[in-house]
């Protein structure tokens, strides 16, 4: 886990986010820009759980089975939002990918301060 | 070039539509996922700890699916079924909020219940209010 890497995913979910509401208010349903934006995201939080189990050792993360929870939860959600969001043809199809793009930038964080916490 | 790159533009939401509804069936898929991988973690590695609350979050795990389920379907089976579902998960979000703040000692540990979902930015208290306005705007359908 980095914060480089934390603070990166953050930045690509909030214009994932911003993409996804602008659609919506454009009255358009998802493209490419969102579909690029949604699949930077996901190579970005399959890095960060290669090198997390990479440097994973004895204790660090204390909680290491919450935090292997989200490790691998969170790979799942621009899955989700992205096959959600192409399958709905009105406009509330940005705002199911910006959901998912949220609670992705939620997440990441919510990972650092598991992997911060350790046993000592 | 413009439409497959910003998508092409949305139709009206149709009466029956899926529209702001798969919106939310998303965020009760998160909350499932969410409640559901941290009950198995608790009752997994330390049941005896908390059993209490670590039963109650794999009951609202059990909640939150069940609405998920029932709302992506739909029709009127869905929607009496995700009603039930959404009145239990309002009633639990209320109940253990306040039950976890009055006596925090039988709540050692957290459910996503506790104190009104704080832990969850208490998307977990807003999400069945939407939940039952949605329900109630499409009964006109």
């Amino acid at each position: 886990m980095s914060l480089v890497l934390v603070v990166a995913i953050t930045a690509v979910a909030a214009l994932v986010v911003l993409a996804g509401l602008a659609s919506t208010v454009a009255r358009r349903r998802t493209g490419l820009v969102h579909l690029a934006g949604a699949g930077l995201l996901e190579a970005l939080l399959v890095l960060q759980a290669v090198l997390a189990l990479a440097r994973m050792g004895d204790g660090t993360p204390a909680d290491t089975p919450t935090f292997l929870g989200y490790l691998f939860g969170v790979l799942l959600i621009p899955v989700a939002g992205v096959l959600w969001a192409q399958a709905e043809r009105t406009r509330w199809a940005g705002t199911v990918l910006a959901v998912a793009a949220a609670a992705v930038g939620v997440m990441v964080w919510r990972l650092l301060q598991l992997w911060e916490a350790t046993g000592a | 070039m413009r439409d497959r790159g910003l998508g092409r533009p949305a139709e009206a939401a149709a009466p029956g539509s899926a529209g702001p509804a798969r919106v939310l069936v998303l965020l009760y898929g998160i909350f499932a996922l969410a409640a559901g991988a941290r009950a198995g973690v608790q009752l997994a590695t330390r049941f005896d700890e908390a059993p209490l609350a670590y039963l109650l979050s794999a009951f609202a795990a059990a909640v939150y699916v069940v609405a998920t389920v029932a709302l992506a379907h739909g029709g009127s089976g869905g929607r009496r079924t995700a009603l039930a579902a959404i009145l239990v998960e309002l009633a639990g979000v209320l109940v253990v909020g306040t039950l976890s703040l009055a006596d925090p000692a039988a709540f050692p540990d957290e459910t996503v219940w506790s104190a009104y979902g704080r832990g969850y930015g208490y998307v977990p208290l807003v999400l069945p209010v939407l939940g039952l306005l949605l329900l109630s705007r499409r009964r006109g359908d």
